[in-house]
């Protein structure tokens, strides 16, 4: 019998507190874990708890301004396996191997991953319905066939850089499915049912349902038709010119609407992943960057006009070069133009002439006008990859920047600003800023749920200015450097254009140029304006030549198409040996054949049917042709 | 010896019965998917707990009336007997293994662990040899290293099957033990220098404690691997709350968590609870300690003070660090929760042990 020490007495004492103490500390960490972070731990463990079977909302079509579809949805379901639910492996991944031609053990060590849920990548993604039907037809334990979508473009390779492409998840990533995602995208939807770990219902667990949510449609500016017959005359002019590139815009002036717009080359969207990602990453409409050449021109002159620097009718002597802060600049025509109004300055593209409006205006004014043209800064189109161009900085500018800016060279411009610009000068001399989202609809009805307004930035020149712009590019046409945009009766006006390239080393590339055109209709009331640049054409290389008959083409079918009306007032063009005297189409219909033989032995014709009766023509009677241009009669019996 | 002056401490014996009620109730509970799951019987653990529950207190009962003296006398020779069942547990074909661990002897159902037995007879043995030598418990040899070497080797035993959880419960009882009895501080700061080495030396030899370590400190790190159980845990723990989801609806005892009624059943308990269900079981602890600490400091032996002494470590060390695990607060260590925890061998014989506690409590002044 020995009685503790009080030494022993202390250390139990003390041994008390320590314990006392720890569990303290366990109320206090259990206090802490359940009521403070209790609700996040709950929100982690929710998904524990619950399994998900995604449903795909579906992504909103994508259509032209008159409804036309241009990328929607097919039906293409995907494959899900919850693996604790699988009871046997092996057979199901030779099943399901089987079905989806993959091999089978790349199935395997997805359907055995420890996870919640497992896609089948990439076997199991958008397969076909009979696929899908044959996997459900034997229900494997575990498997399951969520509804999902394919991404369709019916249009093939139309507007594909506009487009962009959506991918395997129904994301967008290029183009308008990749700027306008969230919109297009939708929800995601579920059925969720509680669940113990091996992934089998919990009694009592309630099964939710959230649908999803599908994206709306989205209403293009675009109109399939003018798309079309842009692509036609773009694949037109790789096939005769083999240029490097080439790209083409249609716009509403008006509004800023892009009616067509494209480049070569181009590529599929929905085949994007064979394509070298350049060719769909750049989008040379509106992510080029060239020194724009004489269709520049048009600023300089709607700013020395809006100035009153000018009057169309005051003369000019052009001896072929102008010499500026000792450099001598060149015209375009050796020799000169000579004498000359500045209405002909303008028609003939001559570089002496607006290097003297250049300096009329002066640096100051001359670089307020660009920039107010919108030049030296994005257009705000609704896609991505937009470049800005680069200007000379207002202290970089001496006597000869001045002047090679006034004629288009040694500014950097992307072919959306020019046209944006030229839009401008013509439409009354408001700066609008283009774009391709016209609205949204609701996919059910049809209802349209949010319109784009056409927005004007800023008034830059006044109508006046305009309307005198649009005279002199008529005329260019008419009687200048344009000829060959000419349409009867659609009064185009318009601009050439013959930019030199820059090589690597900085110096202009010889023999290499962007050659382009710039056209507006009606000159009277533009509705249309077209853009077509071709790079490096094979043989000829002037804008006159190679890209003005491309914008003409696309103005003619166009314009037709919109309906717009043929005018009787034009300014007359002048006769060039190449180019014939236009005449009105005769009335032949009910003309006895051989009468019409013997009274217009000067116009070819074509014979049809037989008889001796014209019972139709084409052209139609009234119809204006140029002279010589055959008609063919289709003959009947009365 | 004295005479007994008073009853048994009702104290101890009302919280021992609400743990043990709350034990069989949340073993239920907590079991009831799992067993029927396993056994077709969702009252299969639920029954036998209650059969060791019942049977413990009728050992407890009967070992708080022997006289203290026999304990004195049974001291050394249930140490050697437990050294000998050790041993043999260690035998391939002879003893058991269960959870990883060979621990366990005896045919099916009727099979005990001789790990359990020994800690009981360390606190015997500790208790008697620290009092014999109570003038020399000053001294480096007598005071520490004699009966550390005794501990150790039991220790030595236990890791062998492996257990790591026991060996830490018995080294710990053993400090506390030894700390009473009056070491020297410095001698026992030096040990616990040497004590964290050791554990380090442990902890580096098998990889996957290191990976629990690991797990404890970041469990979000890996959560279907080392981080798993600890999550489960947290998923149990925090969304239970103040109230609890009520008693019967946790879920993460559907399967999530890894045998929910015994490692893990304090996490359940809080689930469905709440912090006012799984607080109460802290607060019932920790009555305990100053119960059982409160018989350790009045009894007028120094034997029966480390007795009790060597009861109460026990029985708190292990339930610190069982709930220090749960709410991962601890590395993850394979322990149960003493009168909570599903298992007849351990039950009953921390009811055993709670028995002497009982015993020694007539003798307070």
């Amino acid at each position: 019998m020995s009685m503790p020490s009080n030494q022993v007495r202390r250390r139990l004492f003390i041994t008390l507190l320590v314990g006392l103490f720890l569990f303290a500390g366990l109320l206090a960490r259990l206090g802490y874990v359940q009521l403070v972070e209790g609700n996040w731990l709950n929100d982690k463990a929710r998904d524990l708890w619950t399994r998900d079977i995604p449903f795909e909302g579906k992504r909103g079509r994508i259509l032209d301004r008159k409804g036309e579809v241009l990328a929607y949805n097919i039906s293409s379901p995907s494959v899900l396996a919850i693996p604790a639910q699988i009871e046997d492996p092996a057979k199901t991944a030779r099943e399901l191997a089987h079905i989806l031609m993959a091999p089978e053990q790349n199935i395997y060590r997805q359907i055995t991953k420890k996870q919640l849920i497992v896609r089948l990548q990439p076997y199991g993604r958008k397969i076909s319905n009979e696929r899908a039907q044959s996997i459900l037809e034997r229900r494997l334990p575990g498997i399951v066939v969520a509804e999902d979508n394919r991404r369709h473009y019916p249009q093939g390779s139309l507007a594909a850089h506009i487009l962009g492409f959506a991918g395997i998840d129904n994301q967008g990533l290029a183009g308008l499915e990749l700027v306008y995602d969230e919109r297009l995208s939708g929800t995601r939807g579920h059925v969720s049912f509680g669940a113990n770990a091996k992934g089998e219902r919990l009694p009592g667990g309630v099964d939710r349902y959230t649908p999803p949510e599908d994206g709306m449609d989205l209403v293009l500016t675009l109109d399939k038709n003018i798309q079309a017959i842009v692509e036609r005359e773009m694949d037109q002019a790789m096939a005769q010119h083999d240029p490097e590139n080439v790209l083409a815009i249609a716009m509403d002036p008006d509004t800023g609407e892009i009616l067509g717009m494209g480049s070569r080359p181009t590529f599929r969207p929905d085949n994007f992943r064979n394509v070298d990602p350049e060719v769909y990453n750049r989008n040379l409409p509106i992510w080029r960057t060239y020194e724009p050449g004489s269709t520049f021109k048009i600023i300089t002159l709607a700013a020395a006009l809006e100035e009153n620097k000018v009057n169309m009718k005051e003369a000019f002597h052009d001896p072929g070069y102008v010499k500026v802060g000792g450099a001598r600049l060149r015209c375009w025509k050796g020799g000169g133009h000579g004498s000359q109004t500045f209405l002909e300055v303008v028609e003939n593209s001559c570089n002496p002439g607006f290097v003297n409006l250049g300096q009329r205006l002066g640096k100051e004014k001359l670089f307020e006008y660009i920039r107010k043209f919108g030049f030296g800064q994005k257009t705000g189109i609704d896609l991505n990859g937009e470049a800005k161009g680069i200007l000379f900085k207002p202290k970089q500018v001496g006597p000869v920047e001045l002047a090679t800016t006034a004629f288009g060279q040694g500014v950097s411009v992307t072919p959306i600003q020019q046209v944006t610009a030229v839009a401008a000068a013509v439409n009354g001399g408001e700066l609008m800023e283009p774009y391709l989202n016209k609205a949204w609809k609701d996919p059910e009805t049809g209802e349209v749920l949010e319109k784009t307004k056409p927005n004007v930035k800023r008034q830059v020149v006044s109508e006046e200015t305009s309307k005198k712009v649009r005279y002199a590019l008529e005329s260019v046409v008419a009687r200048g450097t344009g000829r060959r945009a000419f349409i009867d009766g659609y009064r185009v006006g318009g601009k050439t254009g013959t930019a030199q390239k820059v090589g690597p080393d900085g110096r202009y590339l010889k023999n290499n140029h962007i050659v382009s055109f710039i056209g507006v209709a009606p000159s009277d009331d533009p509705e249309l304006v077209v853009y077509v640049a071709v790079d490096n054409p094979k043989g000829v290389q002037f804008g006159g030549v190679v890209a003005a008959p491309i914008v003409r083409n696309i103005m003619y079918d166009s314009l037709r198409y919109m309906g717009v009306e043929k005018r009787k007032k034009q300014i007359p063009p002048e006769k060039i040996p190449t180019s014939q005297p236009i005449v009105t189409v005769p009335d032949l219909i009910g003309e006895n054949v051989s009468r019409i033989r013997n009274s217009l032995y000067d116009t070819p014709l074509q014979v049809s049917g037989k008889g001796e009766v014209v019972i139709n023509q084409a052209p139609k009677p009234g119809e204006r042709v140029e002279k010589g241009t055959p008609i063919r009669i289709y003959l009947g019996d009365k | 010896m004295p005479k007994p002056r008073n009853a048994p401490d009702v104290v101890i014996i009302a919280s021992i019965l609400a743990l043990l009620t709350i034990g069989v109730i949340m073993v239920y509970s907590a079991s009831a998917a799992y067993s029927y799951d396993k056994f077709g019987d969702s009252f299969f653990y639920a029954k036998r707990q209650m059969l060791f529950a019942a049977l413990g207190v009728f050992l407890m009962l009967l070992i708080s009336r022997i006289d203290p003296e026999l304990f004195y006398r049974w001291a050394k020779p249930s140490l050697w007997i437990c050294f000998a069942l050790l041993a043999l547990v260690l035998v391939p074909g002879v003893g058991m293994v269960r959870g990883g661990a060979r621990s366990w002897l005896g045919i099916g159902a009727f099979s005990i662990q001789p790990s359990e037995f020994m800690k009981l007879a360390v606190i015997l043995f500790l208790a008697q040899y620290l009092t014999s030598n109570a003038r020399e418990n000053q001294t480096l040899t007598k005071g520490i290293v004699i009966p550390l070497s005794i501990a150790g080797a039991a220790f030595a035993l236990i890791m062998m099957q492996p257990d790591l959880g026991t060996g830490t419960v018995l080294m710990g009882t053993a400090f506390v033990l030894i700390f009473a009895a009056g070491a020297r501080l410095k001698y026992l700061l030096g040990l616990c220098l040497l004590g964290v080495a050791g554990f380090a030396g442990l902890v580096l030899a098998a990889p996957y404690r290191i990976q629990r370590i690991t797990a404890f400190l970041d469990p979000w790190q890996d959560p279907l691997g080392a981080g798993y159980q600890v999550i489960q845990s947290l998923f149990a723990i925090g969304p239970g709350g103040l109230m609890g989801l009520g008693l019967g609806m946790s879920r993460q005892k559907h399967l999530y968590l890894p045998e929910p009624h015994t490692d893990f059943i304090f996490s359940i308990l809080a689930e469905e609870l709440g912090f006012l269900g799984a607080g109460t079981a802290i607060i019932l602890f920790a009555v305990l300690v100053w119960r059982g600490l409160r018989v350790a400091i009045r009894v007028p032996d120094m034997f029966m003070a480390l007795i009790a002494t060597g009861v109460t470590a026990m029985i708190i060390i292990q339930a610190v660090i069982n709930i220090g695990v749960v709410t991962g607060s601890f590395p993850v260590t394979g322990i149960t929760l003493p009168f909570l925890s599903y298992g007849g061998s351990s039950l009953t014989l921390t009811l055993m042990a709670v028995g002497l506690l009982l015993n020694l409590s007539r003798y307070t002044k």
